[in-house]
Formats: structure tokens, C-alpha cells, sequence
């Protein structure tokens, strides 16, 4: 009986854990996922994969959620060895036909306030405004910080 | 005749003031100690560290350190700093002893004690955290060579800009070099070691 249970709930569970993804119509959004912070961390970094499968170029130009005060593009660089921050306030574009990682180069969301404590396993409901795709809703997975990646300093591996 | 004899003199005694002269720099250089740089790390100070106590420089001679300067409103370099020192930390094994391991706030305003506690103890309980008055702080950081500045935001809010590399000092506050993020790994991991050994 446990063993039915485990393989019903592993068949309830799995659609979910092999495909967190959305779709746009003409954008493809894969695995939008938040890194855990510490509990006194009043920001958090969200990362999120777009593929622009139609013909026209589109851009990602706001993040909304209600479970943050406010949600922001920045990218962070290294230059001359200081680290900066800059808004992306024209949103980040999606050229047609390109695949898009907002997390490459320093590119992140940041979630500024968020409204309680979120640990690995949570998701937070957001909203993704693309300027020609609309308005579509996503949850992005809170996730435990891997050691060994560094999602600020672009998609390379260690 | 008598003045090329005295022009020979002259010039053998040149000689001897020229060899002597290399002679001594050679054996002054020879035992001059090693100049390890002025000891910055030194310099004194005085801030708070997670847990209320007043700390300064004394609490962290004797002793090889690592150091980053960031704040906690940070999304991504700050967080990927501490997390992958504390692999750091993990990879010395019982050697990260040897090795002090202290995060400064850069942004004080915001950055309070239990802010910092919280803060550095999710990553690593072996990691310091330090905040202050930001004229301490700042004090701190012009005495290092370390940069930081208030950027303000759309909207009344701010973020910092700061030095983004962990900056290592030996047992005797001398400079020894820095932690780069773009270094791989193992790089940071020797530096560690041969800052220890």
C-alpha cells in the first residue's frame, strides 16, 4: 500500500518536476526559479529562460508580483574588480527566434521585500509582461544555492 | 710623470669606492628582511561583529584572513561570494582553522547585528560578519584600498557599489593577494593554501 502510494504520488508529482514550464504563444518560458536567501535577506535573485519562437522580436518588460513589495531587472558586473549594479529599464530583449537566459551576464530579477520567508520547495506567483506576448502568469520554484554555480557571474561552470 | 701617478691613484682608490660601495648593497640587500608590504590589516579599528561584541584589528592578527566587503540587499555577487567561500572553508577541511573568515558591511545603514547574524550563519557559522558606525566602516575600507559607494535607485532606494573580490591577509596583517570570482576554484582553494601553510 505505501509502495502504491509512493508511485501514485511520484505520477502526481512528476509532470510538474520534469516540465516547469509555460507558454506564451510565441514565448517559451522555461523554469523560472528564485535562489534561497538567508532569513533576514530583503532581496532575492530570480533567473528565468526565454525562447522568442515567433517571427517578431519581443521584450520581457516588467515582473510583477504580489509577493513582493517590487520586482526589478538589474544586471550586476565586475568592472576594474568593483561590483555595479545597473536597472534594466528598457526590459530585456527577446530577439525572434532566440533563446534568452536572464541570469547570463549578471542579468537577474530582483524580488525586493518579499512578503515572507521563502525556503527551497516554495514558489512565488509572478506575472511576466512581454510588450507584443502579453501578460502571462509563471511561479517561480525557490531553490537551494548551488556552491558551485554562479548565476551572477554568468553561465559558466566550476 | 708625477701626475699620471697621481691620476693612477686616484683612479685605483675610484676602484675601491666603487667595489666597496657594490659590496655593501649587496650584503645590505642580503639581509634585509623580506618586505611583505605595509601591514594594512593592521591599521586599527573598531566595529561590531554578529553577535553585539566590539571587535578590532587585534581580533584578527595572529592569524591569516579572508576578507569580503558587500551588503545583504544583494541579489547575486554577495550571496555567490559568501556561499562559495564557505565551500572554500568546506574544501580546507580541518586546515579552514587556520584561516579567518570575515564579511564587512558596506551598506551599515541597513546591515544591523541581527541582520548580519542571520545573515553570515545561513551561509557559515565559521564566517565573521562586521557592521559599524558607517564613519568606522568607511574608516575601515579608505585604510585598505577598499571601494564602496551609495548608487541611488528610481524611487527613493539605493544599492552599493563595492571592491568585489575577497581580499586575504597573512597572520600579521600584511596584504597577500585577493580572491577572484572568475578564478576557478581550485586557484582560490591553492591561494587559501599556500596563505595558511
Amino acid at each position: 500500500m505505501k509502495k502504491l502510494l509512493l508511485v501514485v504520488a511520484t505520477l502526481a508529482v512528476m509532470p510538474a518536476a520534469i516540465a516547469h514550464d509555460f507558454d506564451a504563444g510565441s514565448i517559451y518560458i522555461d523554469h523560472p526559479m528564485v535562489e534561497e536567501a538567508p532569513p533576514s535577506a530583503r532581496v532575492l535573485g530570480g533567473y528565468v529562460s526565454l525562447h522568442n519562437q515567433g517571427a517578431e522580436d519581443d521584450r520581457l518588460v516588467a515582473i510583477e508580483s504580489n509577493a513582493a513589495e517590487k520586482v526589478e531587472m538589474h544586471r550586476s558586473v565586475v568592472t576594474d574588480g568593483i561590483a555595479r549594479m545597473t536597472p534594466l529599464t528598457e526590459g530585456i530583449e527577446l530577439p525572434a527566434g532566440e533563446m534568452v537566459w536572464l541570469g547570463s551576464d549578471g542579468t537577474h530579477a530582483m524580488f525586493i521585500g518579499p512578503d515572507k520567508r521563502y525556503v527551497a520547495g516554495d514558489e512565488i506567483p509572478a506575472t511576466l509582461v512581454f510588450e507584443k506576448a502579453g501578460r502571462i502568469d509563471v511561479t517561480f520554484k525557490v531553490e537551494e544555492r548551488a556552491t558551485t554555480r554562479a548565476p551572477g557571474h554568468g553561465d559558466h561552470m566550476q | 710623470m708625477k701626475s699620471l701617478r697621481v691620476l693612477r691613484i686616484v683612479l685605483w682608490a675610484l676602484v675601491l669606492v666603487a667595489g666597496a660601495g657594490a659590496a655593501s648593497l649587496f650584503l645590505s640587500a642580503r639581509n634585509a628582511p623580506i618586505d611583505a608590504g605595509p601591514a594594512v590589516y593592521a591599521t586599527p579599528f573598531t566595529l561590531i561583529d554578529q553577535d553585539g561584541n566590539e571587535v578590532t584589528e587585534a581580533d584578527f592578527l595572529g592569524k591569516p584572513s579572508a576578507w569580503f566587503y558587500g551588503f545583504t540587499h544583494c541579489p547575486d555577487v554577495c550571496p555567490t561570494t559568501l556561499s562559495e567561500m564557505s565551500a572554500l572553508l568546506e574544501a580546507l577541511g580541518p586546515d579552514a582553522d587556520r584561516l579567518q573568515a570575515v564579511f564587512v558591511s558596506i551598506d551599515p545603514e541597513r546591515d544591523d547585528v541581527f541582520t548580519m547574524k542571520d545573515y553570515v550563519e545561513y551561509f557559515d557559522d565559521r564566517i565573521v560578519g562586521l557592521t559599524g558606525s558607517l564613519e568606522n566602516v568607511s574608516a575601515m575600507a579608505k585604510a585598505r584600498y577598499i571601494f564602496f559607494e551609495k548608487v541611488p535607485l528610481e524611487g527613493g532606494d539605493y544599492t552599493m557599489e563595492h571592491s568585489a573580490s575577497v581580499h586575504l591577509a597573512d597572520a600579521g596583517g600584511s596584504f597577500f593577494g585577493t580572491l577572484d570570482g572568475e578564478e576557478p576554484f581550485d586557484t582560490r582553494l591553492q591561494k587559501l593554501r599556500r596563505l595558511i601553510e
